[in-house]
C-alpha cells in the first residue's frame, strides 16, 4: 500500500471530508475507495440501505468504475456490493435498485439528480455514509458541477455527517477544487477538508516530430497531413499506438488518411465522442486485444479507467494546454515508476515553438487552473424543481441549504427570490403569467403537484445538452454515432460525406434521425464539429513569450524544437521583431488584398476574436472604416481597403481598458451571441423541452425554439434574469473577457512595437492564409441587413414589389 | 407584391396576409392562439403579451385593409381553451370591436374541440377545404408532392434562411411553387420551417416592410 493511499484511509476513518490528486493510474481510486471498503466491512452485519455514492462524470466509465470498486469487496463475502446506475440502465433494473438498494452504487450528477426527483428519494439517501466523485477536476469547471453541488448540498442536509471525497488530476488551483466539494463555511471551521497529494506525475518525456527542413514546413494550416508517413512509420514500428487529434474533424480526416497507406489498414480504428458507445468499446477493446494497432482519438479517450495502457502515444498538434497533454501522455505504458513517452507532431512551423513550450512548463512543474462556475441560475432553476418534485422543500430552509454550496454561497435574496417565482408563478410579475402552473406551495412547501409537469421535468434533468444532435443510423438499422444537426440541415438527400471514418449518404431525416446508406465513392465532406477547438491556454501562451524573451536575449534553452525553429525566428527578427512579455508587437504592412494590421497579443483565438472586434469597433470610432477580421492564438489581423494610419498613441487609446465591457457588446452582435447561448440556459431551466436523439420529438405542442422565447421574454418581459445570464455567460466563457480584459491591463504595461514589415512576415502569414472573415463596420444593424438583403436580390435577379 | 394565381389577382403582404382585391378578402394561417397559455400550463413561463401582441397584429392588418371578409387558413388556436383560461375572452373583447367583419375558418389540425367558441367568436367553420373563383383553399397540402392544385394552404411555417459571410438570418416567407401559395404563420410566437427551398418552392421571405424573393 502505498503513503497516500493509508493517509486517506486513515483520515476518512476520521470523519474528514477531501480532495486526491494523483495522475492516471497511480491508485487514485484505491486510496479513496479503501476507507469506504473499511466501513462497509463494518456495517456489513447492520446491513440495508444504500450508503456509498460513487459519481462519475462520463456513463462510458460508469460500468469499469463499478467493476474495479467491486474487485476489493469481493473476496470479503461481499460479492456485488456496488451496483450501477446511469442514463442506460433499464427501467426493471432501477427498480430493483430502488426496490433492494444495495449499499453503494456507481451513478452520473444527471443520475443522482434524477434519483432526488423522486418522492421517496431522500428517504432512500438518507444513510449515506460517502459521496466519492471521480475526475472532479473535469466536473468543477462545467454546469454539471454546479448541480452536483446542488445535490451534494441536498445529501448533506440530509446526513450530517457525510463525507465528500473528490479525486481529480493535477490542476493549477487545487484549492479551488478542494472548497468546491466542502460546504461554503466548512471551510475554515473545524472540518477544513484535506488535500491529499499521491504519487508525483511520472515524468513525461516530449519526443516532437520535427520536419526535415523548417523553411519548406508549412507556416499555416491545422490538419498536419504532411507528417502523415513519419506518423505511419511511427505506428507500424509499435504494437499499439493512440493517436489524439484536437478536434473530431481532425481525427476524422487522419483516420481516413492513415488508412489509406497503411499496410494493414483495419487493424486501425476510430474513436470520438460523436461515435456510437457501442463501436468506441469495440475500438477499446481492440486496441487492448492487440487486435488493433492503432486508435484515432479526440479527448473521448482523456478519461476513462481500465483503458489499457499503450505502447505509445502520438500527439497531433499542439495540446493547447499543460493538463491536456499530461494526461495524455499519461496513456503511454502505465508502468510505475517509467516515465511517460508521447511523440508530438506539429501541424504548422509556429506549432513547433508551442510544443517548445509546452516542454519549458513541463519543466517547471505548471498546469492550467480551472474556473469554477457560480450562481448558475438555470440550475438552481432545475435543481429546486427536482427537490419540489422529491417531497418538496421549504423555501427559507432551502435557501440556507443551496447557500452552503460553493456556487451558490454569494446568492443574494433578490436572485433566489427570482428564481423561486421563475418556478411558482413564471416571473416576478404575476400578472404576465397568467395560470402558470409548475411548483406550488402546499401546506407550507414547495411542490410540484401536476404529473405531466413532473415526468417532463424527468426527462430534461442533466445540464449537457445534446444540442440538436442527430442520430446518425444505417437505414438498416445499426446506430452508427451522432453529428449536429447544423450540419446535417446543409445536406439534401443524396449528398455524401465521412463519418466514424465511413463515407456515408445521406438518404433522410426522420423523427431526429439521419438515416445513410453506404456511399461508393469517397469523395465527402467531413462535418465539422462546434466547439472543437480548445484556445491556447494562458500558460502556455505566456510560455511561448517568455521563449521568444529568451530566443532574442539568445539564453534560450537549446532543445531539438528551439534549433529547428531557429532559421524561422531569424527570419522574423529580421522582418520585423519578435513578440515578446516587455512589449506588444504591432506591424502594419500593404499587400494585393489591402491594408493590413496584425496584433500579436498572445491571449488565444477565442480571447482574440473578442479583443480584434473591439479593436476594429474603436479605430472606425476614430475614422469610418470596415475591415476583415481573422485570429488565431497568436494574433489579430485587421484588413481594409484603404490604409488607415495609427500611431503609437492612437493604438494606446484603441488599446485603453476603459469601457471595455461596453465598447465589446456594442462592436460585438452581443445580443446575437446571447440568443445563441440562451438556448443552453433555456433547456436547463426547462423552458424547452430537449429532443432526444432516435426517441422522436416529445411532446408536440410545447415544441418552441429557444430562439423564440428569447425574443419573447426580451419583448415582456426584458428583466428576466435568464437574459441577463446569458448575457454575462457570453461575455465570460464564450469571449473569454477575463483574458481579455488581461491583455490590455498588459498592453498597458507594455512598450508598443511598431513594425512595417514589406511583406508578410512568418507570424503574419497564418493569420493572411488563414482567413475566416467576419466583417464589422460602423454602419448600424438594419442598415447590414438591408446590405445583406440587396446582395440577396441582386443575386436572385428578383425585384420586389 | 402581386401574384397572379390560376388568373386570380392576389397582393403578398409583410403583414404575412395575402390580400385578394377582388373580394376584399384578407388571408392569413396559423395565428396559434393561446399557444403562450398552453405553455405556462404545462410549467414553461412564457409571458403572455404574447396574446395581444397577435391581436395588435391582427388590428394593424385590418386598419390597413378595408376587408369585408377575413379568411383564416388552419391553426387559428393552438390548444382548445382550457377551464380557467382568460385568453378566449381577451379574443371575445377583440372580436366585439369587429362587428361588420366576417371571419371564416377552414379548419386546422391544431383546432379541435372548438365549436362552442366559434360561435361565440362569431368564426363561420367552412370545413377542412373549399373551392373559390378556381383556387383552394385549405389549411394544409403535401409540400413533397409533385403537382398541387391552384390555390393557398398554411401548416408548414415557412421560412428562410438568408446568410452574408458571418452574419445569419432567419425569416418567416411566402412559398410558392407553380399555381399553388402557401403562407407564412402569422403567429409571432411559432416557429419556422426552413427547407422547403430544397423541394422546389421559391421562397419570399418578409423582410421588414417589403417581400424579397430568396431562392
Amino acid at each position: 500500500m502505498l503513503d497516500f493511499q493509508r493517509q486517506a484511509w486513515q483520515a476518512y476513518a476520521e470523519g474528514q471530508s477531501g480532495l486526491i490528486h494523483a495522475p492516471t493510474g497511480s491508485g487514485k481510486t484505491l486510496a479513496a475507495w479503501g476507507g469506504a471498503v473499511n466501513e462497509l466491512i463494518a456495517q456489513d452485519s447492520s446491513g440495508g440501505g444504500l450508503s456509498m455514492l460513487w459519481i462519475t462524470p462520463l456513463r462510458a466509465l460508469a460500468a469499469d468504475t463499478c467493476r474495479a470498486l467491486n474487485r476489493p469487496l469481493e473476496g470479503l463475502r461481499m460479492p456485488d456490493a456496488v451496483a450501477l446506475r446511469t442514463g442506460d440502465t433499464s427501467a426493471y433494473r432501477r427498480k430493483k435498485l430502488l426496490e433492494q438498494p444495495p449499499p453503494a452504487l456507481v451513478t452520473t450528477p444527471e443520475s443522482l439528480s434524477l434519483m432526488l426527483s423522486y418522492a421517496d428519494g431522500s428517504k432512500r439517501m438518507s444513510r449515506l455514509k460517502a459521496v466519492f466523485i471521480d475526475e472532479w477536476h473535469e466536473l468543477m469547471s462545467s454546469k454539471r458541477g454546479v448541480l452536483l453541488q446542488l445535490s451534494l448540498a441536498r445529501l448533506r442536509a440530509l446526513n450530517p455527517g457525510l463525507k465528500v471525497w473528490g479525486l481529480s488530476a493535477t490542476i493549477g488551483n487545487l484549492d479551488d477544487a478542494l472548497a468546491g466539494l466542502l460546504t461554503a463555511d466548512e471551510q475554515d471551521v473545524d472540518r477544513p477538508g484535506l488535500c491529499i497529494q499521491g504519487r508525483i506525475d511520472r515524468p513525461i518525456e516530449i519526443d516532437t516530430l520535427l520536419p526535415d527542413s523548417v523553411e519548406r514546413f508549412p507556416l499555416a494550416g491545422r490538419m498536419g497531413l504532411p507528417q502523415l508517413r513519419a506518423v505511419v512509420d511511427r505506428i507500424e514500428q509499435s504494437d499499439s499506438t493512440l493517436v489524439f487529434t484536437n478536434t473530431r474533424n481532425q481525427a476524422e480526416n487522419w483516420f481516413g488518411a492513415i488508412q489509406s497507406v497503411s499496410t494493414e489498414p483495419e487493424t486501425i480504428a476510430l474513436h470520438h465522442g460523436s461515435i456510437d458507445r457501442e463501436l468506441r468499446d469495440l475500438a477499446e477493446q481492440g486496441l487492448a486485444g492487440g487486435r488493433l494497432k492503432c486508435v484515432v482519438a479526440t479527448s473521448s479517450l482523456d478519461l476513462g479507467v481500465d483503458f489499457s495502457p499503450v505502447d505509445q502515444v502520438i500527439q497531433i498538434g499542439s495540446p493547447k494546454g499543460i493538463a491536456r497533454l499530461i494526461q495524455r501522455a499519461g496513456r503511454a505504458g502505465h508502468q510505475p515508476g517509467g516515465c511517460a513517452r508521447i511523440v508530438c507532431v506539429p501541424t504548422h512551423a509556429l506549432e513547433i515553438i508551442e510544443l517548445a513550450a509546452v516542454r519549458n512548463r513541463l519543466w517547471q512543474g505548471k498546469v492550467e487552473a480551472r474556473e469554477p462556475v457560480r450562481l448558475a441560475l438555470d440550475v438552481l432553476a432545475q435543481h429546486l424543481v427536482t427537490i419540489a418534485l422529491g417531497g418538496g422543500f421549504e423555501p427559507d430552509r432551502m435557501f440556507d441549504e443551496v447557500r452552503t454550496s460553493p456556487a451558490f454561497s454569494d446568492l443574494s435574496r433578490q436572485q433566489w427570490q427570482w428564481t423561486l417565482d421563475f418556478i411558482t408563478r413564471g416571473g416576478p410579475a404575476l400578472e404576465a403569467y397568467p395560470n402558470f402552473h409548475k411548483v406550488e406551495r402546499v401546506d407550507g412547501r414547495m411542490r410540484v403537484t401536476d404529473r405531466r409537469i413532473g415526468m417532463l421535468h424527468r426527462l430534461n434533468i442533466g445540464t449537457i445538452t445534446a444540442d440538436g444532435a442527430l442520430q446518425v443510423r444505417f437505414v438498416k438499422g445499426a446506430a452508427l454515432g451522432q453529428v449536429e444537426e447544423r450540419f446535417i440541415t446543409r445536406l439534401r438527400p443524396g449528398e455524401r460525406f465521412i463519418f466514424a471514418g465511413r463515407s456515408l449518404e445521406l438518404v433522410r431525416v426522420r423523427d431526429m434521425t439521419a438515416y445513410v446508406r453506404k456511399a461508393s465513392s469517397k469523395k465527402a465532406t467531413v462535418p465539422s464539429w462546434a466547439g472543437g477547438r480548445m484556445p491556447l491556454s494562458t500558460l502556455l501562451a505566456d510560455g511561448m513569450l517568455a521563449l521568444f524573451d529568451e530566443y532574442v536575449a539568445g539564453c534560450a534553452h537549446p532543445t531539438p524544437e528551439s534549433e529547428s525553429i531557429a532559421p524561422l525566428i531569424a527570419l522574423q527578427q529580421r522582418a520585423s521583431a519578435m513578440p515578446g512579455r516587455g512589449h506588444l508587437l504591432i506591424e502594419q504592412l500593404q499587400s494585393r488584398d489591402g491594408a493590413h494590421w496584425f496584433v500579436y497579443p498572445f491571449a488565444g483565438r477565442l480571447a482574440h476574436e473578442g479583443l480584434a472586434a473591439l479593436l476594429a469597433f474603436r479605430i472606425s470610432r476614430l475614422q469610418p472604416v470596415t475591415f476583415s477580421i481573422t485570429v488565431n492564438d497568436y494574433g489579430i489581423e485587421l484588413l481594409s481597403a484603404k490604409a488607415i494610419e495609427l500611431e503609437a498613441a492612437d493604438w494606446r487609446d484603441v488599446l485603453t481598458i476603459d469601457h471595455l465591457t461596453d465598447d465589446i457588446e456594442h462592436s460585438l452582435d452581443a445580443a446575437n451571441m446571447a440568443k445563441y447561448r440562451f438556448r443552453d440556459i433555456a433547456r436547463v431551466a426547462g423552458m424547452v423541452q430537449q429532443g432526444f436523439p432516435g426517441r422522436g420529438k416529445p411532446v408536440r405542442h410545447l415544441q418552441a425554439s429557444s430562439g423564440l422565447i428569447f425574443d419573447v421574454l426580451k419583448q415582456h418581459d426584458p428583466d428576466h434574469l435568464l437574459l441577463e445570464q446569458a448575457r454575462r455567460e457570453v461575455l465570460e466563457s464564450q469571449l473569454e473577457l477575463g483574458r481579455i480584459r488581461a491583455a490590455l491591463e498588459r498592453a498597458a504595461e507594455q512598450r508598443l512595437m511598431i513594425r512595417r514589415p514589406e511583406r508578410l512576415t512568418p507570424l503574419a502569414f497564418p493569420l493572411w492564409a488563414d482567413r475566416l472573415r467576419s466583417q464589422l463596420s460602423s454602419e448600424d444593424w438594419q442598415t447590414r441587413v438591408d446590405r445583406m438583403l440587396g446582395q440577396l436580390e441582386t443575386a436572385a435577379g428578383v425585384s420586389s414589389r | 407584391m402581386k401574384l397572379r394565381l390560376h388568373s386570380v389577382e392576389l397582393q403578398l403582404l409583410p403583414e404575412r396576409a395575402v390580400w385578394w382585391p377582388a373580394r376584399k378578402l384578407l388571408i392569413v394561417a396559423d395565428v396559434h392562439l393561446g399557444k403562450d397559455q398552453v405553455f405556462r400550463r404545462h410549467g414553461v413561463s412564457i409571458p403572455d403579451g404574447v396574446l395581444r401582441h397577435e391581436l395588435d397584429a391582427l388590428d394593424a392588418l385590418l386598419a390597413n385593409h378595408a376587408a369585408e371578409k377575413l379568411l383564416v387558413l388552419g391553426d387559428w388556436v393552438h390548444a382548445p381553451p382550457a377551464d380557467g383560461d382568460a385568453w378566449p375572452d381577451i379574443v371575445l373583447d377583440w372580436r366585439k370591436r369587429y362587428a361588420q367583419l366576417h371571419i371564416e375558418l377552414v379548419l386546422g389540425n391544431h383546432d379541435r374541440a372548438l365549436s362552442g367558441w366559434l360561435q361565440r367568436w362569431k368564426i363561420a367553420c367552412i370545413g377542412a377545404s373549399f373551392m373559390l373563383d378556381g383556387l383552394m383553399l385549405v389549411h394544409a397540402v403535401d409540400a413533397e408532392k409533385e403537382t398541387l392544385p391552384a390555390g393557398l394552404s398554411g401548416h408548414w411555417h415557412p421560412a428562410a434562411r438568408l446568410r452574408s459571410g458571418r452574419e445569419k438570418l432567419r425569416l418567416p416567407a411566402f412559398a410558392l411553387r407553380d399555381q399553388h401559395l402557401i403562407l407564412p404563420s402569422f403567429g409571432r410566437f411559432t416557429g419556422g420551417m426552413d427547407g422547403l427551398d430544397r423541394q422546389g418552392w421559391q421562397l419570399l421571405a418578409v423582410a421588414g416592410q417589403r417581400i424579397v424573393a430568396v431562392s
